[in-house]
């Protein structure tokens, strides 16, 4: 699977869009007929397509077999249905059989309009997330597990989950009018967020499978944009927020796959493509009235995506951005990372100054985040047996090894290990 | 050097085996596009898909089923030219199709008088 990155992505990204096309044609309750049969669809063309020659029209050409695949099975369970005395008419099979093969336009426009259905309110964010990775992306059960870190019991239940909510309501996708969509854009936004903050802090070794979930994410972002309702300054901003990481997903490893800090990066290993591409929709984020977080978000990548080193960062600067992004998004990691930032630009002393009064969370005093900022802090502003009480609660608190090696060559540096 | 004609039987063993996702698929996909490239001067022809359903004829009557174990289903065909078995073989076993477990290629030479 290494080479995923350079694949095109025919099958997974065909099976997206032909699961929405179908499932706006016969409705989002049939989503399990629907699953199957463009899954169906994809084998046949693995199997044909080796043998004769690929389609000229690999879209049109599934379509076509996954829809037959689905009104066969339509017809099996309602002739079920009539023995059993039943509704009878599942489906009109003459009546789809008829349509045309979806323009492009209008398959992406199916994609998009499933996943403002999959971001509904009343469906967990977990859920959506799980829902548009498999039903969306094409990614199965257990690669989603991997991704996530989840177990394949666990994506099954937040899978689940959405599909029971969308079932219930065989309308939904009629039904989503433009209002509905331009109220769920926010949580859109979210779930594309999400997704990319999975692939780019998750520790996975392999580079590639990371990129995915942020090649994904881009991809759904780029796809908002193009429509009328997602064609906002927001998803520009979070576009250029996903390329200044993306360019710089490279260069935070090194060639034993081992996670290194801003300091330690080669800045010369950042792509300089994605910088550019980053750049500009941060151009053409600065529109409208509107400051949303990843407005400052994008911002503060920008900030040090162009820093020539780690020396000549802007801190001041960064410090300011987090201070406006704790009031548009109050977190207490905004606080955290702005401390950081203030312990660059003030010093150490002022940096824990920042974080003294503050209300620390059950969930962050659990994460390594907030040991390993405060040990490091704590060590450099002489307090050597509190940073080693706090280097030991981070290296306790470490998700994964490749964290747990980061922080032992942090703290080994200054023997407190 | 005159070539020889093989014709590959493809079997595997039934059911139990999990579909594969979309980008596993796209993976396979490629290794055959890759394979095929690689060989193109012995593939012949890429045969194709036996279909489940067909019968087996004894002198003692006729079975259902193209089952000769019940466990291992003859799942298609294709012929190879190549010089001899072995390198007949071993274009077989580069190929993506023996990489699945449960999947075996029998080879045999097209004898012509």
């Amino acid at each position: 699977m290494s080479q995923a990155g350079l694949v095109e992505h025919v099958f997974r990204h065909e099976y997206g869009s032909l699961v929405a096309s179908l499932l706006s044609r016969v409705g989002v309750h049939h989503v399990d007929a629907v699953e199957d049969a463009v899954q169906y669809a994809l084998m046949q063309g693995l199997n044909f397509w080796p043998k004769n020659k690929a389609p000229t029209n690999p879209s049109a050409w599934l379509y076509k077999v996954a829809l037959r695949k689905l009104l066969s099975e339509f017809r099996t369970n309602q002739r079920r249905h009539e023995i059993l005395n039943q509704q009878p008419d599942l489906v009109n099979p003459a009546s789809v059989e008829l349509a045309p093969v979806p323009l492009s336009g209008e398959m992406s426009d199916a994609m998009l309009r499933m996943l403002f259905v999959a971001c509904q309110q009343d469906i967990p964010l977990e859920s959506q997330l799980v829902f548009t990775l498999k039903s969306l992306c094409g990614f199965s059960v257990k690669e989603i597990a991997l991704r996530l870190f989840i177990s394949e019991e666990n994506v099954y239940k937040r899978f689940s989950r959405a599909r029971k909510n969308l079932k219930s309501d065989p309308d939904v996708l009629d039904a989503l009018t433009e209002s509905d969509m331009i109220i769920r854009l926010p949580a859109v936004h979210a779930v594309v967020y999400l997704l990319f903050t999975e692939g780019y802090l998750s520790s996975h070794s392999d580079t590639a499978i990371r990129q995915d979930l942020c090649e994904e994410a881009i991809r759904l972002a780029l796809m908002l944009l193009q429509s009328a309702i997602g064609k906002v300054p927001e998803t520009c901003a979070l576009l250029a927020l996903m390329y200044f990481h993306l360019a710089r997903l490279n260069g935070r490893q090194d060639e034993t796959g081992a996670l290194l800090l801003l300091e330690q990066q080669d800045r010369s290993r950042w792509n300089q493509t994605h910088m550019r591409q980053a750049l500009q929709y941060l151009q053409q984020s600065a529109q409208g009235e509107h400051l949303s977080r990843y407005h400052v978000e994008a911002n503060i990548a920008a900030q040090h995506g162009l820093a020539p080193s780690f020396s000549e960062t802007p801190w001041e600067n960064i410090t300011e951005s987090y201070e406006l992004l704790e009031r548009i998004a109050p977190s207490p990691l905004h606080r955290l990372n702005r401390a950081v930032a203030v312990a660059q630009w003030q010093g150490p002393k002022a940096g824990l100054q920042v974080l003294q009064d503050m209300e620390l969370p059950k969930w962050l005093n659990r994460s390594y985040y907030w040991h390993a900022v405060q040990a490091d802090l704590q060590y450099q502003s002489g307090e050597g047996e509190l940073a080693k009480r706090s280097a030991q609660q981070a290296m306790q608190a470490a998700p994964t090894d490749t964290i747990k090696q980061l922080l032992q060559r942090r703290f080994k540096k200054w023997s407190l290990d | 050097m005159s070539n020889k004609t093989f014709m590959c039987i493809l079997r595997s063993e039934s059911g139990g085996c999990e579909q594969p996702s979309p980008s596993e698929m796209e993976i396979m996909y490629a290794q055959y596009q890759a394979w095929q490239n690689k060989f193109t001067k012995n593939i012949l022809d890429m045969g194709n898909k036996l279909s489940d359903s067909g019968s087996v004829v004894r002198q003692d009557g006729v079975n259902d089923g193209p089952f000769i174990e019940l466990k291992e289903v003859v799942g298609g065909y294709m012929t190879l030219t190549a010089a001899t078995l072995d390198e007949a073989i071993l274009v077989i076993k580069e190929s993506p199709m023996v990489a699945n477990a449960g999947v075996s290629v029998e080879i045999r030479e097209i004898s012509t008088p």
